[in-house]
């Protein structure tokens, strides 16, 4: 059992898994423009999910940097997921395309009715987001729409091994100290 | 004159240079004198004499003049004078990429030779890591470092097919030595080693993972293999990427730990080995709080400490030794291997040059990933074909994955017909296995599958196995044929994709045995169509093929894996061996070859 707090009636978790492989409703794939799986996760949900993901895919290619949509999930244990496409390789603004991909991530869950979402660490590793900033910038936008009207009752953040964990446990309780200590 | 306008991915190159810069690099790109002392160690010069771009010093200088424009104050002070130049536009970062990816496999064999201690593959790997950071770099570069930041390794092998194999191997050994119980633990906490391997060889080669199991079995060892961070590959080390090398190494580390294993056992891999036993500390910030060890020592050890017997007459051919860069030059672990190799086979010859001055495999530094370079790699592959054919040797041997597929690739686009093993399949083979009692299975111990295969002769067991053959040159589709259909096999055959799909349908064979690389529509069409059939999809497939570098064909596929993988050449044994294991027929025990 990882780390965990309510924001409004909204659970927001830290737990350490292989994102593409958790029994959840949905969880957000941080894709490219033109929407192939490719390899890592985008190659487990190949195998895990079937073609009939990247086909579903193909009919809704190309979108734009911070959008997002939403597909069925094939096989895999998850019912469906969200593509995000997310900024990479250090380009020009960064920490504000990150936080819209995310906040774009959330607001599609909630057209969709979804009540739980999980998200890997978003434009970590391979994309090169460094680790602190991805997590300051995930949980304090995630923080922050779970603060407003939503219907998402848990928000997951998935990380991959230790290394990613244990820097988002430390910023969450850090995250956690503020806010008690703003709110007495 | 109007200022130079800089791309934003020139300006973070530049910016991470400046991070990046530590005493030994700086050393490196401040040391060189031009002496040329480099040229002729380069295998790429060696076989490119008329094209300066591939000397080490020429390949240097592109890297040199960023050092000297922006950090050395003489190309500050005097940039004309020391050729300080700077970086402006993406159109000059690929140019960089073509040079510190395309131009040199990080072998350091000119780092060796230089009289100024300039390490060339030091700053070529930075260079490299300073491009991937802003996302250039050659497509399978991209698609491995992806994997194995996300997936855990860098073949994108999923944990359950991980598992999956390894249960396989370790069933396999308990039919072969009559033992109850798993060869293969998984997860075992205090035990004394944890073994951690290369994912090519889950996914292409599950033949060392049996054959290291039995020896560490009959050594008695108390051992494991740990679910997750068993990945002892890292290609942090290729791609430059400091984080991906923490990120790789820091699991392995944490799971060893974990289990409270006393010592972490690395499979015979090269930049495995660098990366896990020499890099990997820095890269994570971590003191290691246990042993590390390449498996060539295992074995050497067991074999003097007498925990294991080995035959050397069972290795009679002649064979020779190639050595890994990162082994030999990188870590200094060459005079183990010979050692081993005279204790387990009866005719080893040198190969020349040879240990730290050995030439490259042309597969080093994540070649075998960028496709887009192959006809560089295999033209500069004349110099270890060359050493290769020297030796008269009939197999070559070698302690890294790597170079397996590099020299695989050499010998057969240079037609010499040589074997390519490592030390594990030798120690295997010549191991002498103690006499036990023989365990006799209870008969409702026998699962149902196995019951209803009716019992026939020994070297008919194939009788009643429909098997489609499917390859584009009559030469091997008749020795197959011959083979499995010798055995009792019932074998149709196919020349293109077109007729083995329609043979797929109308037959429903027990087995595809398939072709990568055929005229027109090649075998990965005809694997995903099979695969992507719901009629078809559970048919089992074992994917042949002499071209290492079209795998991706396969396992790039948005479908499940193949059941098995051969390379070419095929030898008998090797074939009836695989065949058994797909379909689940045993006597794989009878060849002398069974692992």
């Amino acid at each position: 059992m990882g780390e965990q707090r309510t924001i409004n009636k909204t659970v927001l978790r830290l737990i350490k898994d292989d994102i593409t492989d958790i029994a959840v409703e949905a969880f957000v794939y941080y894709a490219t423009e033109d929407l192939a799986l490719g390899s890592g996760y985008g190659g487990a949900i190949s195998v895990r999910g079937g073609p009939t993901i990247q086909a579903e895919l193909t009919t809704l290619a190309p979108i734009g940097a911070t959008e997002a949509v939403i597909t069925a999930a094939g096989e895999m244990k998850a019912r469906q997921i969200i593509h995000a496409v997310g900024p990479k390789f250090q380009e020009e603004n960064i920490e504000k395309k990150l936080r819209q991909t995310i906040v774009n991530a959330l607001k599609l869950a909630d057209e969709k009715g979804l009540r739980q979402l999980a998200f890997p660490a978003m434009g970590a590793g391979f994309y090169g987001v460094p680790l602190l900033d991805c997590a300051a910038i995930m949980l304090d936008t995630i923080d922050n729409y779970l603060s407003g009207t939503t219907g998402l009752e848990e928000v997951i953040v998935c990380l991959g091994d230790s290394r990613d964990y244990d820097v988002f446990a430390e910023y969450f309780a850090a995250a956690g100290k503020a806010r008690e200590a703003s709110n007495v | 004159m109007g200022k130079k306008i800089r791309s934003h991915k020139a300006e973070k190159v530049l910016e991470r240079l400046q991070k990046k810069m530590n005493r030994q690099i700086a050393g490196s790109l401040a040391a060189c004198v031009h002496c040329g002392m480099c040229t002729n160690s380069c295998h790429y010069v060696l076989t490119n004499p008329g094209d300066p771009t591939y000397a080490p010093a020429y390949k240097a200088d592109k890297i040199r003049k960023l050092f000297k424009r922006h950090i050395d104050w003489t190309g500050r002070v005097l940039p004309w004078w020391v050729s300080a130049k700077s970086i402006y536009t993406d159109e000059e970062l690929e140019e960089l990429k073509d040079t510190v990816f395309g131009k040199c496999t990080n072998c350091r064999r000119c780092s060796i030779n230089c009289p100024m201690g300039v390490d060339f593959a030091t700053f070529n790997r930075m260079a490299r890591g300073l491009l991937v950071s802003v996302g250039v770099m050659p497509e399978g570069v991209a698609v491995v470092s992806k994997d194995q930041w996300e997936l855990g390794n860098q073949m994108g092998v999923l944990k359950e097919d991980y598992i999956e194999t390894v249960e396989w191997m370790s069933e396999e050994l308990e039919n072969e030595l009559g033992v109850e119980g798993p060869i293969i633990p998984i997860d075992k906490e205090d035990a004394a080693v944890v073994y951690s391997i290369n994912p090519r060889e889950v996914k292409y080669d599950p033949r060392t993972i049996a054959d290291a199991a039995k020896i560490f079995h009959v050594a008695g060892e108390n051992w494991t293999m740990p679910s997750e961070g068993w990945d002892m590959t890292n290609f942090g080390l290729f791609s430059g990427d400091d984080d991906l090398g923490g990120a790789v190494a820091r699991r392995l580390y944490d799971k060893v730990s974990e289990l409270r294993g006393k010592k972490l056992v690395i499979s015979e891999c090269g930049h495995g080995y660098r990366s896990t036993r020499c890099e990997g500390p820095n890269w994570a910030g971590m003191d290691i709080p246990f042993e590390m060890e390449s498996s060539v020592l295992t074995m050497l050890r067991y074999i003097k400490e007498g925990r294991i017997k080995v035959d050397k007459s069972r290795n009679p051919e002649p064979v020779t030794f190639h050595d890994s860069c990162n082994n030999a030059r990188s870590c200094g672990l060459f005079e183990e291997p010979r050692e081993l190799l005279n204790l387990v086979c009866e005719d080893f010859r040198e190969m020349y040059p040879n240990r730290t001055e050995n030439f490259c495999c042309t597969g080093g530094g994540g070649a075998m990933s960028m496709s887009e370079y192959t006809n560089r790699r295999l033209k500069s592959g004349k110099v270890k074909a060359d050493q290769l054919q020297a030796t008269g040797a009939a197999t070559v041997v070698t302690s890294c994955h790597n170079c397996v597929d590099g020299l695989t690739d050499i010998i057969r686009h240079y037609k010499l017909g040589m074997g390519v093993t490592q030390l594990v399949n030798l120690v295997a083979n010549a191991l002498v296995i103690p006499e036990k009692p023989v365990v006799v299975a209870a008969p409702e111990e026998i699962p149902a599958e196995k019951k209803a295969i009716p019992v026939v002769a020994e070297g008919l067991e194939l009788i009643g196995r429909k098997v489609l053959v499917v390859d584009d040159e009559p030469d091997i589709l008749t020795f197959i044929s011959t083979v499995l259909e010798d055995h009792g096999a019932q074998v149709t055959t196919a020349h293109n994709a077109e007729k083995a799909i329609e043979l797929a349908r109308s037959v429903k064979p027990d087995l595809v045995t398939l072709d990568i690389s055929m005229p027109g529509k090649d075998g990965g069409y005809v694997f995903e169509t099979i695969r992507n059939d719901p009629d078809l999809k559970q048919m089992r497939v074992c994917i042949i093929s002499g071209k290492p570098e079209l795998r991706r064909l396969i396992y790039d596929r948005a479908v499940p894996p193949p059941d098995g993988f051969m390379e070419k050449p095929i030898t008998e044994d090797g074939l009836l061996i695989n065949v058994r294991k797909i379909l689940e027929v045993g006597a794989a025990e009878h060849s002398p070859d069974s692992a």
